[in-house]
């Protein structure tokens, strides 16, 4: 009989070296280990046998069996595996294969980009939105910021007019005598918007752009506290290692009035021909309010201090991601959008 | 204003580089826009012409050896008939940029090698006023020894260059040579040399020879002449012409040049006449009458009105006040007497002038920037001074001086602490005072004050209220502004705020984003038949357009009242281009000329798209999502909407029974309106009513402890019966089980009568909803009922069936 157990054994192992698949290994597992195989039927024989023999050859059966079930499980395990790396191979794609999209891409303008990363600095100092309207009385686009009618500063903006008393506003600062006029002081508003001027478009001219005006009210306001926010936000949209610098300039509701200059963002300010090779490019205007503005809109100009400056959001965006044409902001080409 | 540096020199010492200089400046508030070369050409040399031979090859041309005052002599091929051996030409060599920009290099003539070219005064870009003869069409040769080799600039003296200076319009004293000096002389750390005017008093009376009447004293409030006879009309000497030339101005003849000459050195406008041509020698200094016509100068007639002034004599005007002088009292050669006028005219009459007659001159610039009576008397002084220095005449007696008001010396008082607040410097009122003096503004300090002698020329230094802000002006560009180290705002801090509208607009503008739209910043501007393009009716709203006065063209002189035209124009560019985009949006103000206000703005979320992938639903689904994602309930699309929409598919939004916009796909017409290849989809909501429906306080609802069962049916109704109408219907219905989320997934309209077992007339619908319950898990006798209810009220109301 241990003769018989042994054969069943050698049997077994050579069937199992055929085995190519798991249906053949779960068949050749039913005809040895199974209910009815081979080994089964063995052991069932051995109630016959004397006690002694009996244990002797259970033992010897047992070890069999243990032997060729982990037989079995080795052989299944490197089937299964095999089967795996097939499965692996037929899943395998080309990953430079197009991506497929559901929802094309969406963007938003540049100028949207720029606009709240100035105005988020801004709040960060401590300033609020404000806002005003497009057509705007000529009173608070002018009058009141110290542009009295036949001011010679008239003709620096060039303004579409709907009628005598009527305009499209030429910068967001009517909105500075809304505010002045509205809020009490102390306040800080950032306050930005389209503007509108008299300007045939071209690479550097937009009839239509975006401005955004700060402006800062409190008693002991200086023109360093302008650097100082100047700065600030020119930092957070150009990086820390763009340089700012003020220069003396002229605007009738700023006095003193200054340009903003930033280090050119091309050559970071060695010189090159973006920036004429001076290193530094005009950004903005600002300066301490003029007295006459703060007097027109009902504050004492003695008591109450200002400071203001009015950035174009479309030259900053043109700067920042070196766009060579303002008009594309305003073209609506996705190509143009999809690149910024 | 063009400087040039050689007439700069006159009252500065230069001494540093251009480059340098221009930095100077522009750090006290002088932009130098260019720095312009007074020869242009580069690489231009003196060199002499040693043998000239017949060109083997060509008839015309000439072989030319030169000296270049190198060891070897060049070969330079030409077609010059004026040179000759031994004459000195300036000679372009390899690399050399002319004039017009054109670049020279070696090259084969008829197979003889020429180095380079000969050139005359245009490809050097001087003419007659810069070196005589260089006018002339052929070769320049040079008339004096010069060095072989050297620069042609450098040969001529004219190696210097050309400042051109950008003006604020708060100092018209720097349009002039004088006061950019002055502002030179202390950005270079000096004084300005004070120019010396010399008086000359003629022989005779001035009165004898003319009068002026001035009959308007509050448009002319001082009127100055002086009388020179025995003129000689000749050009001006070389040197006169040569720095008109160079600050832009055209040579004339002495009389002429003289006027612009001091035009330019002092900034107050001239003007001679020849007296002759003046009735009675008499000028008058008047309002003009209403249509009557003056022929300028220029030649052109001028029909002036009467609030513009006019300069006359007792039977005609001989110019307009401030912008140019009449034709028939013209300097001609035979002039023999003239008067010089120098005038202050008030600036406000002067540009509304310029602004109505549409012409501006160089004058009628300085008018209306303002000029003063001081420096107008300076300027006739120094025209005499040059009529004398000239020889071009003789001058008569003084000057006659018709001034309504003498000029007044101004001082104004500026509070040094608060000066010093305002620049945030620590200054005393000497090292102010010394700083203003740099720039000939004198002042003495008083304990805390500075007691400023506004000098005449500086008209913008207030003596009221704007006087500290003005003087600090002056002190901070003055100390550099660079000097000046940046601080923070200090005191009570502030909370920074997002305004709530600013906050959804941001909201609004990602959530597109995220949905794959493109933003849109499309010009507010519009065309009359725009609103015809898009099948508007006369009486819709859309067309209360507000017109602009003074619009680039008919085609843009209107406000929009709708973001559609400029969706459609970008579906259009976009389309022709080939660019792939489907989605775009726009957030943008719109205004409606509906009041005797301000017009009334809206501002308004527009979407579009189009394309094999887009329908009526993706954009009602972006909608929806976009509504969701804002917490807006009580959404819904209705049929309805404006004309420029499909009919069959267009819809007008509600919320919670609110119209806020419109959505739909563009009518055919106007999709052939527009040109466009496809009909997109496109809706327009008003901002500000969304904003009012979006909830922001939203709140936690528990999630459902029991299980939700969903059940769908498919009824047949009458095709006319809409999905939201049975939704309603099955929402209404109340069952022991709650009945939410219904909606529709299917709509089965028989392509024949009776198809699938549908009756004429009649559609399938297939609707899902979901059924729970708070307490307890729902069995199955509960949901039976439920459906059976939902089903009846259908039965009831919409006669709705079961389909089988």
């Amino acid at each position: 009989m241990l003769e018989e157990l042994l054969k069943i054994r050698e049997e077994a192992l050579k069937r199992l070296e055929e085995v190519e698949s798991e249906s053949d290994l779960s068949e050749l597992n039913v005809s040895f280990l199974g209910r009815n195989g081979a080994l089964t039927s063995i052991l069932r024989t051995m109630s016959k046998l004397a006690p002694e023999e009996r244990a002797k050859l259970g033992k010897e059966a047992n070890e069999v069996k243990q032997f060729l079930a982990e037989r079995f499980d080795f052989v299944r395990s490197a089937i299964e595996k095999k089967a795996e790396e097939r499965r692996i191979k037929a899943e395998t794609v080309d990953v430079t294969l197009p991506g497929t999209v559901d929802i094309p891409m969406g963007k938003l303008s540049p100028l949207t980009v720029v606009y709240r990363q100035i105005r988020d600095a801004l709040i960060g100092l401590g300033f609020t939105t404000f806002e005003g309207p497009e057509i705007e009385y000529d009173d608070y686009n002018f009058t009141k910021l110290n542009l009295p009618l036949n001011h010679p500063a008239r003709d620096m903006q060039d303004t579409f007019y709907i009628n005598d008393k009527v305009l499209l506003r030429t910068h967001t600062s009517p909105c500075e005598a809304r505010a002045l006029m509205t809020l009490k002081p102390p306040f800080r508003v950032v306050i930005p918007g389209r503007v509108f001027r008299v300007d045939e478009p071209d690479a550097s001219h937009s009839p239509v752009f975006m401005q955004m005006e700060g402006l800062v009210v409190d008693r002991n306001l200086t023109i360093a506290d302008l650097k100082g926010t100047i700065d600030t936000f020119v930092k957070a949209v150009f990086g820390e290692n763009v340089k700012s610098r003020l220069r003396p300039s002229y605007f009738p509701f700023t006095e003193p009035s200054a340009e903003v200059d930033i280090s050119c963002t091309i050559c970071g300010g060695k010189g090159c021909s973006s920036c004429k090779g001076t290193g530094w490019m005009e950004i903005m205007g600002c300066g301490i309010t003029n007295p006459h503005e703060i007097e027109n809109c009902g504050l004492d100009p003695n008591e109450w201090r200002a400071f203001a400056f009015g950035v174009g959001v479309d030259r900053v965006a043109c700067l920042k991601y070196g766009i060579n044409d303002i008009r594309l902001l305003y073209e609506g080409d996705a190509r143009f959008l999809r690149q910024l | 204003m063009k400087l040039p540096l050689k007439w700069l020199k006159d009252f500065v010492e230069f001494n540093t580089t251009p480059e340098d200089f221009a930095n100077r400046m522009l750090l006290r508030g002088f932009e130098v826009a260019e720095i312009i070369p007074e020869v242009k050409a580069k690489g231009v040399y003196v060199c002499t012409i040693e043998k000239i031979e017949q060109h083997p090859n060509a008839e015309r041309l000439r072989v030319c050896e030169v000296n270049v005052g190198k060891d070897e002599p060049l070969t330079i091929v030409t077609n010059a008939t004026n040179v000759y051996p031994g004459c000195q030409v300036p000679v372009a060599l390899d690399g050399a940029v002319l004039a017009d920009g054109m670049e020279i290099h070696p090259t084969k003539m008829r197979g003889v090698p020429s180095a380079g070219m000969f050139c005359g005064g245009a490809e050097i870009g001087i003419t007659d006023a810069e070196y005589p003869g260089a006018s002339n069409d052929s070769v320049l040769i040079l008339n004096e020894d010069h060095e072989n080799g050297q620069p042609i600039a450098e040969a001529l003296g004219l190696d210097e260059c050309i400042f051109d200076i950008e003006l604020t319009p708060n100092r018209p004293d720097c349009q002039s040579i004088i006061g950019l000096a002055r502002e030179a002389a202390s950005a270079l750390g000096q004084r300005m040399k004070e120019p010396v005017i010399t008086p000359v008093e003629g022989e005779g009376n001035a009165e004898d020879y003319a009068k002026v009447t001035v009959l308007n004293p509050k448009l002319c409030p001082r009127y100055l002449a002086r009388v020179v006879t025995d003129l000689k009309i000749e050009p001006s000497p070389r040197w006169m012409q040569l720095r008109l030339k160079l600050a832009g101005l055209r040579p004339i003849n002495n009389i002429v040049d003289i006027t612009n000459y001091v035009l330019l050195e002092y900034g107050h406008p001239m003007h001679a006449f020849d007296l002759a041509c003046i009735e009675d020698a008499h000028i008058v200094v008047r309002n003009a009458i209403e249509g009557e016509i003056v022929t300028t100068l220029d030649g052109k007639e001028r029909v002036m009105s009467s609030d513009m002034l006019l300069i006359a004599d007792p039977k005609k005007g001989v110019g307009v006040a401030g912008v140019m002088g009449g034709l028939n009292s013209e300097i001609t050669e035979n002039t023999k007497v003239t008067l010089f006028e120098s005038a202050v005219f008030l600036p406000d009459n002067i540009r509304h002038t310029t602004r109505k007659l549409r012409h501006s001159t160089d004058s009628s610039a300085r008018f209306t920037k303002g000029v003063e009576a001081v420096n107008a008397e300076k300027a006739i002084n120094r025209a005499i001074e040059l009529v004398h220095m000239l020889g071009a005449g003789k001058v008569i007696g003084s000057m006659i001086d018709v001034t309504a008001e003498p000029p007044k010396e101004r001082t104004a008082t500026a509070d040094i602490a608060h000066v010093n607040e305002i620049l945030n410097t620590n200054l005393t009122g000497e090292q102010m005072a010394e700083l203003l003096s740099g720039i000939n503004i004198e002042c003495k300090v008083d304990g805390g004050k500075l007691i400023v002698n506004v000098p005449h020329f500086r008209t913008d230094i207030e003596t009221g209220i704007e006087t500290d802000w003005d003087i600090a002006e002056e002190v901070g560009r003055l100390y550099g502004y660079d000097n000046i180290e940046p601080t923070l705002m200090v005191g009570r801090t502030f909370q920074g705020r997002l305004g709530r509208s600013f906050a959804l607009e941001d909201e609004i503008k990602d959530r597109m984003a995220a949905m794959g739209f493109m933003e849109l910043y499309n010009y507010n501007f519009t065309s009359p038949q725009e609103y015809d393009a898009l099948l508007l009716p006369e009486n819709d709203e859309k067309r209360q357009t507000v017109r602009l006065r003074n619009p680039f063209g008919e085609d843009q002189s209107l406000m929009r009242t709708t973001l559609i035209g400029g969706m459609l124009r970008t579906v259009q560019i976009n389309c022709n281009k080939k660019t792939g985009a489907s989605r775009f949006f726009e957030v943008g103000n719109v205004h409606f000329d509906n009041n005797d206000d301000l017009p009334e703005e809206r501002k308004m979320l527009g979407a579009v798209c189009y394309g094999a992938n887009e329908s009526f639903f993706t954009l009602k689904g972006v909608l929806e999502q976009l509504f969701s994602s804002l917490g807006i309930e009580g959404v819904r699309f209705e049929r309805g909407g404006g004309e420029y929409l499909h009919p069959g598919q267009k819809a007008v939004i509600l919320i919670n029974g609110d119209k806020v916009g419109e959505i739909g796909c563009i009518h055919p017409q106007v999709k052939r309106n527009f040109d466009l290849p496809v009909a997109p989809f496109i809706a327009e909501i008003d901002f500000n009513k969304l904003l009012c429906h979006v909830n922001s306080e939203r709140k936690f609802k528990p999630l459902p402890k029991f299980p939700i069962v969903p059940r769908d049916i498919a009824i047949v109704v009458d095709e006319n019966i809409d999905a939201q109408t049975v939704i309603d219907v099955i929402a209404a219905v109340k069952t022991k089980a709650m009945i939410g989320n219904v909606s529709c997934f299917d709509v089965f309209y028989p392509k024949f009568p009776g198809e699938k077992g549908i009756p004429e007339g009649k559609k399938s619908m297939a609707f899902r909803f979901e059924l729970r319950s708070d307490d307890h898990t729902l069995n199955d006798e509960e949901i039976g009922l439920s459906v059976k209810a939902i089903l009846k009220s259908l039965k009831f109301r919409l006669d709705a069936d079961l389909r089988s």
